[in-house]
């Protein structure tokens, strides 16, 4: 049987004073992942004293993007994410991976601070930031320290942030000059879709070359990782020297090499390959080349 | 464990209450206010059946524990009715013969309030969206759709 105190924090001071005084606290945002745990009685509450919601902590709300850096707070939902003017105008790759969450319902609940928080290795809003390479603001009654992205996840359901500390944010410094984006998922249906795998590619370029590609996928590793042998394969090349196949086959290896191969390979290895190869299409298409 | 109390504005109606930790939206509105027109299916946030409106928002109210909505505005099915009689939605769901067995009806109904009140001239495929969270067994969706597209014409636009 599940049993906890609920407490409700309405300032960052106050809920941060909870994770200082108080153990076996688990913080609840929008609840689309722990309220399904709740619901099946999870063996996870059993280790909890308390449960914390921190939905009416304004401070963690907002997304504000300059022309250098950028930040979106832990509780901005997806829905708020899809509807952005800023967010769709200058990084439509996160609009693109935040619609394609859940269904409506699931999208005005759903925060991007607990979908990271969660950690599940099919989590959509992963791929997008770390091809920004954000890093994650996260904040104790003590102080704040920064990680990025890329090495906040553990292992699947397992992130690095400790029992005083809660998501604050995250930050990164907006992509350079000119820049094409690509966000792509494969699931087995269109609304309250889970990823069997997803893609981001962000590539500013210059004069008729890629000046710097991030690659990052979801659901295709244990946890989300940037490709480095794709990026490298692509940083610096002219357009007519990429060849969106061998792009997507160095990503493909590259999966393969973090995961082994797994019952799933035969599938996920041409998959991931395809969707960094038309990703890579996209990218030279979009930038005017035309081969 | 202790109660919480907590206040809400439920289809124009305040009510003062006490919550336990583990109470959902959809049991407050369900057990507490007796309104019995919102439906439990999943329970995980997959069918919609039991969609209302939070603060202008359609939600999963399965998904909500209330203490986290002190202080909201609620919509629930019931709250379509007016004296001056049903909703151009209702009326529109009859028309159209969007109800056969009638358990996704509250939630879609909410579905499509929540969008029309945002976005009173949607198109197709903005109604699929709004209702992609929604499901039915029965009707094949194509009279639900139908039915949001005459009510927003009659009333939204």
């Amino acid at each position: 049987m599940v049993e906890y105190q609920l407490l409700r924090a309405h300032s960052l001071d106050e809920l941060l004073e909870i994770l200082d005084e108080k153990e076996n606290v688990q913080i609840l945002a929008g609840g689309t992942d722990l309220m399904v745990d709740l619901h099946h009685q999870d063996d996870k509450f059993e280790k909890i004293d308390y449960l914390l919601d921190i939905t009416a902590v304004n401070e963690l709300k907002g997304i504000k993007l300059g022309n250098k850096k950028g930040e979106i707070g832990a509780l901005t939902t997806h829905a708020e994410l899809v509807n952005s003017p800023a967010i769709n105008e200058k990084l439509p790759f996160i609009a693109a991976a935040a619609s394609s969450i859940g269904s409506t319902q699931i999208r005005n609940r759903a925060t991007i601070g607990g979908n990271l928080a969660n950690a599940a290795a099919c989590a959509d809003s992963f791929s997008p930031l770390i091809a920004l390479e954000a890093e994650v603001v996260l904040r104790s009654k003590g102080g704040a320290r920064k990680i990025l992205l890329e090495d906040f996840v553990e292992w699947p359901y397992q992130t690095i942030i400790k029992a005083d500390e809660v998501l604050e944010k995250i930050i990164f410094a907006m992509p350079e000059g000119e820049y094409y984006s690509s966000y792509q998922k494969i699931g087995r249906r269109k609304a309250l879709s889970i990823s069997r795998i997803s893609l981001t590619l962000l590539a500013e370029v210059e004069n008729g070359s890629v000046k710097k590609a991030q690659v990052a996928s979801g659901a295709a590793t244990p946890f989300p990782v940037p490709f480095r042998k794709v990026n490298k394969y692509l940083n610096g090349k002219n357009f007519a020297a990429i060849n969106p196949v061998e792009a997507g086959n160095i990503a493909a290896d590259e999966m393969v090499g973090i995961t082994g191969e797994r019952w799933s390979t035969p599938y996920k290895r041409p998959a991931l390959g395809k969707l960094v190869e038309r990703a890579v299409e996209d990218l030279l298409e979009e930038a005017g080349y035309n081969g | 464990m202790a109660k919480l109390d907590v206040e809400l504005k439920v289809n124009g109606e305040d009510y003062k209450l006490q919550v336990g930790s583990q109470e959902r939206l959809l049991d407050t509105i369900r057990e507490q206010l007796k309104l019995t027109g919102t439906k439990e299916g999943c329970s995980v946030g997959e069918c919609g059946a039991c969609t209302v409106i939070v603060d202008d928002q359609a939600v999963n109210s399965c998904m909500v524990l209330t203490a986290q909505v002190d202080g909201s505005k609620i919509i629930t099915v019931e709250g379509l009715e007016s004296k001056s009689g049903l909703h151009p939605l209702q009326k529109a769901f009859i028309e159209k013969q969007a109800v056969q067995c009638g358990f996704c009806t509250p939630g879609m109904l909410m579905s499509a309030l929540a969008l029309l009140n945002t976005n009173p001239e949607p198109s197709k495929e903005e109604i699929k969206t709004a209702l992609e969270g929604n499901l039915c067994r029965c009707t094949g969706y194509q009279q639900i759709i139908d039915a949001v597209e005459m009510a927003a014409e009659e009333w939204g636009g």
